[in-house]
């Protein structure tokens, strides 16, 4: 996947037009808010529509933009409030969480699904705020800068939110096997 | 450098390649900090497993489509809610005496939003408009569903049209919560939709009550 470019505003190569910009971002981060998306809904469906809805966001938004962040860490928390979003709709209409059963391509690896499945169960039970710190640094690879600038904390507190969820997880690791 | 057991959770607390060495080098003779390192790299391992990625060919055509057709379907905001405004108002009297009043309106805001500083009280005053609207909105539901009037057909429309435009001043506001401009026309608008609302209510009665 690729590193997290930080463009300093969204349109900002005079010699393309605007549309060819926004295509150029969908390309550029694209793929990684596809892994967030998925990562906090767990479907492909839903996780391309709240891709789909953040860049309809983004669109309308554009011109308030304020360079203030770094365009990808905008983007990013855009599409976080998103996926809450869905996840509160879907808490709402009492579904249950959706683990899809689309084969999907993952970073080659040796483990098994078995633990990936329990994992998924165990982010579900967590709070918003620890669940999206946790996926973000540990499953696509943000660093606590990159999460601090994007969730509006400070990069201490995401380091002390990752390390309390990680103990907590590993307090329920080995039971849960 | 003796690593004690105590250490552990700081050294996993920072995180970095030197700590989770020096904690390593402690598990390899403590069974205790052995399970739980192990635990800690396999959970990180699992996680790192889990970055996902699917061929999605269709996505960035869909992506045009839909900003294509909302690009299409909106004018400038300022000019469909001006529109939406003449059209229920029909008069220019009505529209200065209501440009006045607005004009007041903004003078008392601007003082009041001096007084409240703190965006939590603005947040308040938003939550009280939205348990104002959601009420009226219950009450008009009936009325606006068929409108049985050429007026409140273009009330429903001026709805509409609000109901847009509060939920593009919302998308400015996840992205900026301190700005006291998009909160302070996400109020406006708020009191215009509640506004509208009544006016509503007050057409259904003429309606029904000639
Ligand atoms: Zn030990």
């Amino acid at each position: 996947m690729q590193a997290v470019a930080t463009l300093t505003r969204p349109v900002n190569r005079p010699e393309i037009s605007p549309a060819a910009e926004f295509e150029l971002l969908f390309r550029t981060h694209g793929e990684r808010m596809k892994s967030i998306a998925y990562n906090h809904l767990g479907s492909v469906s839903e996780a391309e529509d709240a891709v789909q809805e953040t860049f309809l966001k983004i669109h309308r938004a554009s011109d308030t933009y304020n360079g203030e962040s770094s365009f990808s860490t905008w983007a990013y928390r855009i599409l976080i409030n998103t996926c809450y979003d869905i996840l509160r709709k879907r808490r709402r209409r009492g579904d249950e969480e959706s683990i899809d059963a689309n084969p999907i391509e993952r970073t080659a690896s040796t483990v098994d699904d078995a633990k990936r499945i329990m994992l998924r169960r165990l982010l579900e039970s967590l709070p918003e705020q620890r669940r999206t710190v946790f996926t973000l640094f540990e499953i696509d690879g943000l660093s606590h800068a990159e999460i601090a600038e994007t969730l509006g904390i400070t990069e201490a507190n995401s380091k002390w939110i990752l390390f309390s969820t990680k103990k907590q997880l590993q307090e329920q690791w080995r039971k849960s096997q | 450098m003796t690593i004690t057991c105590e250490r552990i959770d700081d050294l996993l607390f920072e995180g970095d390649a030197a700590s989770l060495e020096l904690a390593e080098t402690h598990a390899r003779g403590c069974l205790a900090c052995r399970e739980k390192l192990d635990d800690w790299n396999d959970i990180s391992r699992t996680a790192k497993s889990m970055q996902t990625t699917w061929p999605s060919d269709t996505l960035w055509p869909r992506i045009q489509r839909a900003i294509a057709n909302e690009t299409r379907s909106r004018a400038p905001m300022i000019l469909r809610v001006a529109a939406a405004l003449a059209v229920t108002i029909g008069l220019a009297g009505i529209l200065a005496y209501a440009l006045h009043l607005h004009h007041e309106k903004q003078k008392a805001f601007d003082q009041a939003i001096l007084r409240v500083t703190a965006l939590d009280e603005v947040e308040r005053a938003e939550k009280a408009h939205l348990i104002a609207i959601n009420n009226l909105e219950k009450l008009a539901a009936p009325k606006l569903e068929e409108p049985q009037t050429p007026i409140l057909v273009s009330y429903k429309e001026k709805l509409m049209l609000l109901d847009d435009a509060i939920a593009e001043c919302q998308t400015n506001i996840d992205h900026n919560r301190q700005n006291a401009q998009v909160r302070k026309q996400l109020l406006s608008m708020y009191s215009e939709k509640q506004r509208t609302l009544q006016d509503v209510l007050r057409e259904g009665n003429h309606v029904s009550n000639p």
